[in-house]
């Protein structure tokens, strides 16, 4: 379910006379983030951080990254709270590199994306992928162009991970993740950075089967109701599963759900502490959204539940409330563990339940 | 969304499917919003939208589906199915491919729906005539051989997108009224409301039955 979408319906609804929504408001000039329109365009200049403190963050920065193999073994804590406190935009791209190990992948196969271009890929993946070339933020500045260069490097990369992982190939859910990466770096260290994402952090979310995504679900299930019980059960009363309402949260790593500010500062904590970062996320946007009685009461129902996920107030959907909130989760690591444990041998008790009733 | 509660009589389940990029989420805009979304993004998951239409009188709240066409996705989507009481079966008419996967849709759908769900096919991009590779012949023959109903329409122009969703409403409304389609049955894709605005209920009403869901 997308947040950043219904922002735009909701534009396109005061233009009364235009039957086709190009878009609600087009310029000339891109935001400080390469958009010229659409749900995420954000023209509004942002200062939460003075200058003096940027600059101070970004000698900071410098001085980890040239010395990253000590600071990540011996000093990860340090490294996470800087990440926490949001990456300065200039070091963002190569601090991403670091984070997700895709540097560390690059060094180690030099040739291979130049390689995998080679390859003639698998013609139905190549299909899939060109269908989708011109679906992903095509507002902006590397996207606008059809088949312009943005549009040809997101092809390169979604077809090299096709050909190096042939058992996912392409799904729909990496383009706007490759999309998101493509607007940071280049397209090899994109690739690399799409790779660690697909293979260590979202491991299993795109197999076929996607069965580690409805796992997560559960999990995610299961947290609200330590997090946030009457949400929980609201939730349960309307049977609004997760799998319609975080599908896209996780598969996407939440590229196509958070206004942009808040997605770079998310994705910050998601490349240094992993998947659970997601997950807090989630539970941030759950609770703040059903959190008052007053909004649970209205939304009494399945898809007027929905509606509200899709349109969560924007407050609890800022940078600052949403970091701040995911740090105050009372859940421990212990916590995702013992859920992570619980809801995989459920899931498997279930299964092997399927197969002895087929059995039979 | 709704004004108020009581404001319709029914609600029909409909799902929307068919390959990745026939259109499915752009006939849902149209139909909803009366406009073509030309930057619509691919949907993940599902996706859905609501509508109050009008057949014989009664006021029906469609409550429609909209999944995500890629193979993969169908682990998740096919929980879908349940309970709907129409199904909008989309092909696009400049890619044959997407025709010739209708079948394999066809079977889930039936394999995963109940007797009495209204089965829509629609030929989508009707406006791109020039780059046809479907004709409407024999799309309508598949069609009526496997007791489909047919048209071909286009998301962008609007051109039957209206027609494909009363169609099915009325032709399930019928069903109701024949009583081929049993209001009970747990997965029937159709709930009856059946107060209206400023008339009372004979119980008071709970909480449940004040909204408009």
């Amino acid at each position: 379910m997308s947040l950043q979408k219904s922002v735009k319906s909701s534009g396109d609804r005061s233009e009364q006379a235009d039957t086709t929504s190009i878009c609600s408001s087009v310029t000339t000039q891109p935001d400080r983030h390469g958009f010229f329109g659409g749900a995420q365009y954000s023209p509004e200049p942002k200062r939460t951080v003075s200058p003096s403190t940027i600059l101070k963050r970004e000698q900071k920065w410098l001085r980890m990254l040239d010395n990253w193999e000590a600071f990540m073994s011996k000093n990860y804590k340090k490294v996470r709270e800087r990440c926490r406190k949001g990456i300065p935009a200039s070091v963002r791209p190569k601090a991403w590199l670091y984070l997700c190990g895709g540097q560390l992948l690059l060094e180690k196969h030099p040739n291979e994306y130049e390689e995998l271009l080679q390859a003639p890929g698998d013609p139905k993946c190549m299909e899939d992928i060109r269908k989708d070339l011109h679906r992903q933020f095509p507002y902006h500045e590397m996207f606008i162009r059809e088949e312009g260069l943005g549009q040809q490097e997101l092809f390169s990369v979604l077809k090299a991970y096709s050909v190096l992982n042939p058992k996912v190939g392409y799904f729909q859910a990496q383009a706007p993740v490759a999309a998101f990466l493509l607007m940071h770096m280049p397209a090899v260290q994109a690739f690399w950075c799409l790779v660690s994402i697909s293979d260590k952090y979202l491991s299993g979310y795109y197999n076929p089967g996607l069965e580690v995504l409805q796992r997560d679900g559960d999990i995610l299930h299961a947290l609200l109701r330590r997090t946030a019980p009457a949400v929980h059960r609201h939730l349960v009363k309307h049977k609004v599963e997760p799998v319609l309402y975080a599908t896209e949260w996780f598969l996407c790593a939440l590229t196509r759900t958070l206004p942009w500010d808040s997605l770079l500062r998310v994705w910050d904590c998601f490349l240094c502490e992993g998947v659970k970062v997601l997950f807090k996320a989630a539970l941030v946007v759950l609770a703040g959204a059903l959190g008052p009685a007053k909004v649970r009461k209205r939304a009494c129902g399945l898809c007027e539940t929905l509606e509200v996920l899709r349109h969560p107030p924007e407050n609890i959907l800022g940078e600052e409330y949403l970091v701040y909130h995911m740090q105050r989760l009372s859940l421990t690591e212990e916590d995702f563990e013992f859920e992570h444990q619980r809801q995989t041998a459920r899931r498997r008790a279930m299964a092997n339940r399927r197969s002895i009733e087929t059995s039979l | 969304m709704t004004s108020g509660p009581y404001n319709y009589s029914y609600i029909f389940k409909y799902i929307i499917i068919g390959d990745m990029g026939v259109g499915k989420s752009c006939l849902l805009h149209q139909f909803t919003d009366k406009k073509f979304m030309a930057d619509c993004p691919h949907t993940i998951g599902v996706e859905f939208g609501t509508r109050i239409i009008e057949v014989a009188g009664q006021k029906i709240k469609l409550q429609i589906w909209d999944t995500a066409g890629q193979e993969r996705f169908r682990a998740v989507t096919r929980s879908y199915y349940r309970g709907a009481a129409g199904a909008l079966m989309v092909y696009d008419i400049t890619r044959r491919s997407t025709y010739n996967h209708l079948s394999s849709w066809l079977t889930d759908t039936r394999n995963l729906t109940n007797p009495s769900t209204v089965i829509f096919l629609i030929g989508n991009k009707s406006d791109l005539d020039a780059q046809r590779d479907v004709t409407y012949e024999e799309a309508k023959q598949f069609a009526d051989e496997n007791g489909l109903m047919f048209v071909e329409a286009s998301a962008k122009t609007g051109q039957n997108v209206e027609e494909a969703f009363l169609e099915t409403a009325k032709k399930i409304y019928q069903s109701i009224q024949d009583g081929r389609l049993d209001l009970n049955a747990a997965e029937s894709g159709v709930q009856h409301k059946p107060a209206s605005p400023g008339r009372p209920l004979a119980a008071p009403p709970s909480s449940r039955d004040n909204c408009a869901c």
